[in-house]
């Protein structure tokens, strides 16, 4: 009897030193979400990719953490590095920056990528995908669309990224029709759909009849199609909510950058020592954002001969940013702010800087607009 | 006229956004007329909404999805019944618990319905001949749907049981004076367990509407902070079911504003116009000499009641 116990026990002992052993062989990566995996928005896109990068890659086990309150990364990072042996981190909140670079401090040789974020470290990267290229293709559909010239935007919060984002877009809607203005409700929030169903019908009530916005719901989606005006997703493809209206929107593909990074850190390219200048800045040319209704439909096919013309340009537009050497941009001078100051001179493209700390409203938008510059 | 166009737009968003924290205001002022504080009311409208959504979209009829939701706020709040009134646990604690337990079971549960738009809402509907009226025609008469009416409706209905009939002068009693009350023969723990139902089933259904009729879809949180304005709603209205009419829908209205003024006022200050109204309403109401006197809450609001001989 005691000979079988300890035979057990043995055989016990030497599982899980095996499977320990196995698991050391795959590098655990850790995600750290803000919201739920469930929304409709910035974390379930996250989630989809985190899914793609443990099917693509054998040697990647992940764990992930969703709703974690800014305040208390820090502690969700020790768990990851400590509990779970995570060799790589992310953090795909911008509230997680101050969290993120104390845990970086703390454990220099895990490698932490933070998303959104400024601050970087030897073993701190830095990314981002971003949808400005992608607001300035749905302005010049929402321009050829408008019968009112009014077009509706319903942003989250008034700071930079959301600001670079409307100013993308009312360039798009004006390139294409001079005459119409984008008019801007702030819901204060990133995800309410309350507050977003009431800034759409308040927009409809001032005369917009095409929308776009900010908000991690699809509740503008079905405003719009409820009053039968087109609108443009955002974040996921929405056009599943109403594929009558959802002419077009934002769609990201953020395995790109996982898969690029973590293959990167396979290779030992990227260590926890030389992390200090890697900033991903991810456009249409990385192939990390997209133009859809949804995955692999630029434009609803119900409202091509609708845009008529535009069609052609936003196909050209997307031809042009998607190459390597990206030909155009919409942030390339003169830029006008609507105080009618010239805030990108002539022949002048805006550099990253200055598109991470923009603050103005281009010529074109309607609305209040906290922090604009005198 | 610019001045009557914006009244019907307002207003017509107001009731249609007011009607859910109507709803919930009537039931927390049943419970509390009895002496049962709820603070689970975010839980329940949650659960309502999850259950009225799922429902309403298995058995594509809204009506039945209604009832389910409200059927479901009212089971949890019998947990919350059982909890304070059976077991004399703490209201505030166990409300609390109501409200974190809705919104988190909702939030597993919910996973798979997100994002899956409901076919099967309800129509809006124009009263004929009614629609016609200047005004008050566009606002209650076009394009309304059923559950506006019927939340007034039970407004006045609920009134009526409150202050004109003998079941409503027994609730208020409970609320005041529980023992008292039982000196006089009167199942007090019954008369509450039936109070903080009806809260439930309000708020229930008051989340159903959420998800069947206001917004169409099952969103985790989709609530977001509904039931504390509904607590908030409840004191300002002073108990009182017709004054919940009012208040919800002055709530509702500058909700609306806050969005349609922003491009003239400081969309920071909107945003938190309606919930200062809710904190400033009851203050500037408590100045009133006559209404102070009717305003106090009742008498044994969240205390839990004990017979001395136990």
């Amino acid at each position: 009897m005691k000979k079988a116990v300890l035979f057990a026990l043995c055989l016990v002992f030497l599982l899980t030193g095996a499977i320990g052993l196995q698991a050391q062989d795959k590098l655990k990566v850790g995600f750290i979400y803000v919201g739920p995996i469930g929304d409709m928005g910035w974390t379930h896109a996250h989630e989809v990719a985190r899914r793609i990068v443990e099917d693509t890659f054998p040697w990647v086990e992940t764990v992930y953490q969703e709703s974690v309150p800014e305040a208390k990364v820090e502690g969700v990072i020790d768990r990851m590095v400590r509990r779970e042996r995570c060799a790589v981190v992310f953090t795909t909140s911008f509230g997680f920056w101050e969290g993120t670079v104390a845990a970086a401090k703390k454990y220099p040789d895990t490698i932490f990528a933070h998303c959104s974020g400024f601050m970087r470290a030897p073993n701190l990267a830095t990314y981002m995908a971003d949808f400005y290229q992608i607001y300035y293709l749905n302005g010049l559909m929402a321009g050829a669309l408008t019968k009112s010239n009014k077009v509706g935007y319903v942003g989250a919060f008034p700071i930079p990224e959301v600001k670079r984002h409307i100013n993308a877009f009312t360039m798009g809607v004006r390139e294409v029709n001079p005459k119409a203005e984008v008019h801007v409700r702030w819901i204060e929030a990133w995800f309410d759909p309350a507050k977003a169903k009431e800034a759409t019908n308040s927009l409809i009530d001032a005369g917009c009849d095409v929308f776009a916005f900010t908000e991690d719901s699809d509740t503008v989606v079905q405003v719009a199609a409820e009053n039968r005006m087109p609108v443009f997703g955002h974040y996921s493809p929405m056009y599943n909510s109403a594929p009558d209206y959802v002419v077009s929107g934002q769609l990201v593909h953020w395995e790109n950058f996982y898969l690029d990074f973590l293959s990167k850190v396979h290779a030992g390219y990227y260590t926890s020592k030389n992390l200090e200048n890697v900033d991903y800045w991810d456009l249409l040319k990385e192939g990390s954002v997209e133009v859809g209704a949804k995955f692999g439909m630029p434009v609803n096919p119900k409202w091509k001969s609708r845009l008529g013309k535009t069609y052609d340009l936003v196909m050209e537009r997307i031809a042009q940013m998607s190459d390597f050497q990206m030909v155009f941009d919409p942030f390339t001078g003169p830029i006008y702010s609507r105080k009618g100051a010239v805030v990108v001179p002539v022949g002048v493209r805006a550099n990253y800087g200055h598109l991470l700390s923009l603050e103005y409203a281009v010529k074109g938008v309607v609305g209040s607009w906290p922090g604009e510059p005198k | 006229m610019e001045w009557q166009l914006w009244v019907i737009e307002t207003l017509r968003r107001a009731l249609v956004y007011g009607t859910p924290i109507l709803l919930g205001t009537l039931g927390e002022i049943y419970a509390e007329r009895s002496g049962i504080l709820n603070l689970g009311v975010e839980g329940m409208m949650i659960l309502g909404a999850f259950v009225g959504f799922t429902t309403a979209f298995v058995t594509k009829n809204p009506w039945l999805g209604f009832l389910a939701g409200a059927f479901v706020g009212g089971a949890a709040s019998l947990l919350h019944g059982f909890l304070s009134i059976h077991l004399r646990v703490i209201q505030v604690v166990s409300g609390l618990a109501l409200t974190l337990f809705g919104l988190g079971l909702t939030g597993v549960l919910g996973r798979g319905w997100e994002g899956q738009p409901l076919k099967a809402s309800i129509a809006e509907l124009s009263v004929p001949g009614l629609s016609r009226i200047p005004v008050l025609g566009p606002i209650l008469f076009t394009d309304q749907n059923l559950l506006v009416y019927i939340g007034i409706g039970l407004a006045v209905l609920l009134w009526w049981v409150l202050f004109k009939t003998s079941w409503g002068i027994t609730v208020r009693s409970v609320g005041e004076d529980p023992r008292t009350a039982d000196a006089l023969g009167i199942n007090v723990a019954l008369v509450r367990y039936c109070c903080t139902f009806i809260g439930g089933l309000l708020a229930g259904l008051g989340g159903a509407y959420l998800s069947i009729v206001y917004r169409p879809s099952w969103t985790q949180g989709m609530t977001a902070g509904m039931g504390w304005i509904v607590i908030a709603l409840t004191i300002f209205s002073l108990w009182h079911p017709l004054v919940a009419i009012g208040g919800s829908y002055a709530f509702g209205s500058l909700f609306y504003l806050s969005f349609r003024l922003q491009p003239w006022v400081a969309p920071e200050l909107l945003t938190i116009m309606p919930y200062l109204f809710t904190i400033l309403a009851p203050l500037l109401l408590h100045a009133s000499r006559r209404l102070r006197r009717r305003m106090g809450a009742p008498g044994a609001l969240g205390l839990p009641y004990r017979r001395e001989e136990e």
